[in-house]
Order: C-alpha cells, then structure tokens, then sequence
C-alpha cells in the first residue's frame, strides 16, 4: 500500500524532451549530473549503476522542473525512484540513514533546546505527538505484513 | 481571521529558537489569533523520508494536518520546507480517495481522520494575502527606504505550484511586494530563484553546499546588497551559518541574512536584541547601523512635527 511509483509513459516523452535541463541548478552548477542521461538507462533498463551514484542525491527537490514541465512531471521523479530504490538497498549516505533513524525513533529531526528557550522566554514546548506516530508505524508495518499474506 | 495553529517545525525549535522569538512578537504584535496546539511532529522532510519511506511520509504528514483539521483552526508556518510537505500530502490525498481512505483507516486506529479541510499557508503569502499591506503599514513606525535588499523567496514557499497555489512559481510576487510596501528596494539579481543548495549538506556533500551559497552571496556582494531577507530555517543555515564558515577560511561577503519576521519586528520598533538577532552568526550591525543613520536623516520632519504637536495655538 501506499509505494512510490514511477511513470514510464511521462519518462517516455521526457526522453525526447530535456527541456527541464537548462533551468535545473543541479545540472548548470554540478559537472556530470544529468537526469537526461538517468532518465535513457531507466528506459532502457540499465540504471543499476545510479545507485550507487553520488548524483542521484544531489536532487535539491527544488520542483523547477516540476514547473517548467509541459507534463507537470519533472526530472525529480526519476531521481526519487532511484533513491528510494538504493535506500531499499542500504545504499544512501550516512547522514540520510542518521536522519531516518533519528526520525522513526523520536517523530521528529531534534529536540527543543530547554535552555535557549528559557533565556528568550519562550513557552514550554507542547506535547510530543511521538507515542501517537510510533504506533502509527506499528500499524503500517502490520498493514503491509497482512497484504503480503493476503 | 479564522484560528490558526503554527507549525514551527524542528529545524527552527532545535537550531533556531530565536526564529521562533520573533515570530511569536509579530504574530503577538500584530494580535493575530496563532494557537499552539499538541501531538505535532516532524511534518516530515520530504527529501529525507519520503526517499526512504513514501508511506511512512505520507501518513505522517496526514497526522499533522489531522490535528488541525479536528480543531477547526487553520495552519501557519515560518518554515517553507514544513507547509510545502504537509501541502504536498494534502493535495496528494484529496485528489486520490482511494490512497486518502487508506490513510485515514490506519489514522482512525489511533483515533485521527484527515479531512484536509485546514488551509495550509506559509507566513510571507499569509502576510500577503490574510493580514494585508496596509495592515502592515499601519504598524510600522520606522520603514527601509534607501536600503537594498535581495529577496530570497527559497524554493519550498511557491513549490511545487499544484500544492501551494499561492504565487507564480517561476516569477513571484509577494514577498517583494511586502517588501516594496515597507520602503526598500527589492534588488534585482540574477540568482533571485537559485535553489539554496542547502539539501545537499544534508546528504553529506558540505562543499558543494558551500559552493551554492557562494555563488549566490557573491553576486549579492558584487551588487551592494545591504542584505538578504527570507523566510525559510532551511535556507537561513546555508547562508548565515556556511556564509559564516566560509568567511573564517577568509572568504569574505559581509552579507547579513534578515529573517522576514525580524525585519518586521524592527520596522514596528523592536529592538535586535529583543528579536533575538544577536545569535546570527553572521553580524547584523552594519545593516543595523546604515538603517539606524537613514532613519536619523529621514526624520529632520521631527522638529517641526513636534513643534507642530505641542500645544499652543487655536486648538491648544
Ligand atoms: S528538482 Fe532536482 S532535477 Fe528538478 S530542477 Fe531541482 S535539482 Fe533539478
Ligand atoms: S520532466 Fe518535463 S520538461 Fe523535463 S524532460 Fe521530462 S517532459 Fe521535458
């Protein structure tokens, strides 16, 4: 339920396109990163090796291509499924693995600094909503265990 | 105005409390009716869960907005990462029934359902569109004129445009309409839409993060900026913080980065301290000190005003 998916009639016509290329601050600022290129070996079926590949990460998700697109699809697509594939495999840098962990543990990315609030005269923080997110997973991970049995 | 419930997010409670500090004096200073409400979390980070989990992104982006829906109140944030994700999810769900019913009946088991009836709104569009610029003249006592500043909308406040609806994503408006009507001059610069590239520190690749902002603070440098105003926690740690570690490698820009509620909070006559912008690491002082001047030499009116007001005459 609920998985990421990946269009290949849209990554169709961007394979003709590129037109999202020149506006991408990845692509004009960064040598050697091209989701043009991603794009032609996921067609093709050979993007094995951009899993392993640092460009797949550097994606900003700034949505430029989102917008400019004429599909309102964007080279951003291809980049998440490749990303979302390596992490299945255990193959996303570390600090993206610190952040996840760090994330289902607690529901959130950092703590409140007590201190630092007190000296500005901020109010207590209010009540975590961790309990309620954790059974939350617990309840996905059963859903997904019933449709793999089912 | 309807009841709102702000959404601080972790990046501004854990790193920048101070981000919280001027908000809340706006928002108190302005006596809008903000609440804060319990049980949020992360809404989450889309590049970081939704990579790893789309589920998991989902579901717990739904929760978020879930909290508000019940309440009947609606939704701001300072942060644009935070509404463009819970946006993102609430748009997802409301186009597609079948994935909505999904969520709600693994939400229903902790007692949550997602309506989506909350409207989500990052503050600048908020201050655009629900407080209004004549609001906010009304409360400035000071303004910025003969002061150049570069907007830095951040891509997460009027992206993706499907979500947001609340600005051309290409070719904004808003925020420098705010920032005209406060009196100074919205530079124009080539870089004005330039993603930050602070995603890139979050995935282990500091100098090419570093090297985005450089580029940006270069051009702004060249140009004369007095500084950089925007409204993002994300955006404020790539170009106060990594302007700050690149200057101590001896890279200078002198560029200060103004968050939109602290130039707010100034114009109403906060002080910098009060604001909380004695913790940027970037120094602030020499915008402050150039405003302060212009302000002294606007107000040669002052004289005359309060010869003007003090009594005498035929009204006494
Ligand atoms: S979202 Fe990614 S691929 Fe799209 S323009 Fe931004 S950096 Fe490039
Ligand atoms: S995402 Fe859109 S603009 Fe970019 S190549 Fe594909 S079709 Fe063209």
């Amino acid at each position: 339920m609920l998985e990421a998916t990946l269009n290949f009639k849209l990554l169709e016509m961007c394979s003709k396109c590129g037109a999202c290329f020149s506006i991408c601050p990845s692509a004009t600022h960064i040598p050697g990163y091209d989701p043009r290129a991603v794009i032609k070996d996921i067609l093709a079926g050979t993007y094995e090796k951009w899993l392993s590949s640092a460009h797949i990460w550097q994606c900003l998700e700034c949505h430029f291509c989102l917008e400019i697109c004429y599909q309102h699809y964007g080279f951003e697509n291809a980049m998440t499924a490749l990303r979302t594939v390596a992490a299945k495999k255990g193959m996303h840098p570390p600090q993206v693995k610190r952040g996840w962990d760090m994330f289902i543990k607690t529901s959130r990315l950092g703590e409140p600094t007590l201190p630092a609030r007190k000296k500005l005269g901020l109010p207590e923080p209010t009540a975590s909503g961790a309990d309620e997110f954790k059974k939350l997973h617990a309840l996905l991970k059963d859903a997904r265990e019933g449709h793999k049995t089912e | 105005m309807k009841e709102f419930a702000v959404f601080w997010g972790c990046t501004i409670q854990t790193r920048f409390p101070f981000i919280e500090k001027s908000t809340r004096i706006v928002l108190e200073g302005f006596k809008l009716p903000y609440r804060d409400i319990d049980g949020f979390t992360c809404c989450p980070e889309k590049s970081l869960v939704n990579n790893i989990d789309h589920a998991m992104f989902t579901l717990t982006a739904a929760r978020n907005v879930a909290l508000v829906d019940e309440k009947g109140y609606d939704l701001v944030s300072p942060c644009t990462g935070c509404v463009s994700n819970l946006a993102t999810v609430k748009g997802e769900l409301k186009a597609n029934p079948k994935e909505k019913g999904e969520v709600n009946s693994l939400l229903n088991q902790v007692g949550r359902e997602f309506t989506g009836e909350a409207k989500l709104s990052h503050l600048v569009p908020f201050f655009h569109d629900m407080v209004g610029i004549h609001e906010i003249k009304k409360r400035m006592i000071k303004n910025f004129s003969g002061l150049k500043i570069a907007l830095h909308y951040g891509c997460h406040m009027i992206r993706p445009s499907h979500a947001l609806k609340n600005d051309d994503p290409l070719e904004p408006k808003k925020f420098d309409n705010i920032i005209k009507a406060m009196g100074a001059e919205s530079v124009d610069h080539m870089t004005k839409l330039m993603c930050c590239g602070q995603g890139l520190d979050r995935v282990d690749m500091h100098d090419k993060a570093l090297h985005f902002a450089r580029i940006k603070l270069r051009e702004l440098k060249q140009l004369g900026t007095d500084a950089m105003v925007l409204c993002c926690p994300s955006c404020f740690l790539q170009f106060d913080n990594n302007q700050f570690l690149m200057e101590k490698e001896g890279e200078k820009f002198g560029i200060p980065i103004i968050y939109f509620t602290e130039l707010i909070g100034l114009s109403m006559g906060y002080s910098p301290e009060e604001l909380g912008m004695n913790a940027h690491r970037v120094d602030c002082e020499p915008f402050i000190k150039k405003w302060e001047s212009l302000c002294a030499k606007t107000d040669c009116a002052a004289d005359i005003k309060a010869g003007l007001n003090s009594g005498g005459g035929i009204l006494g």
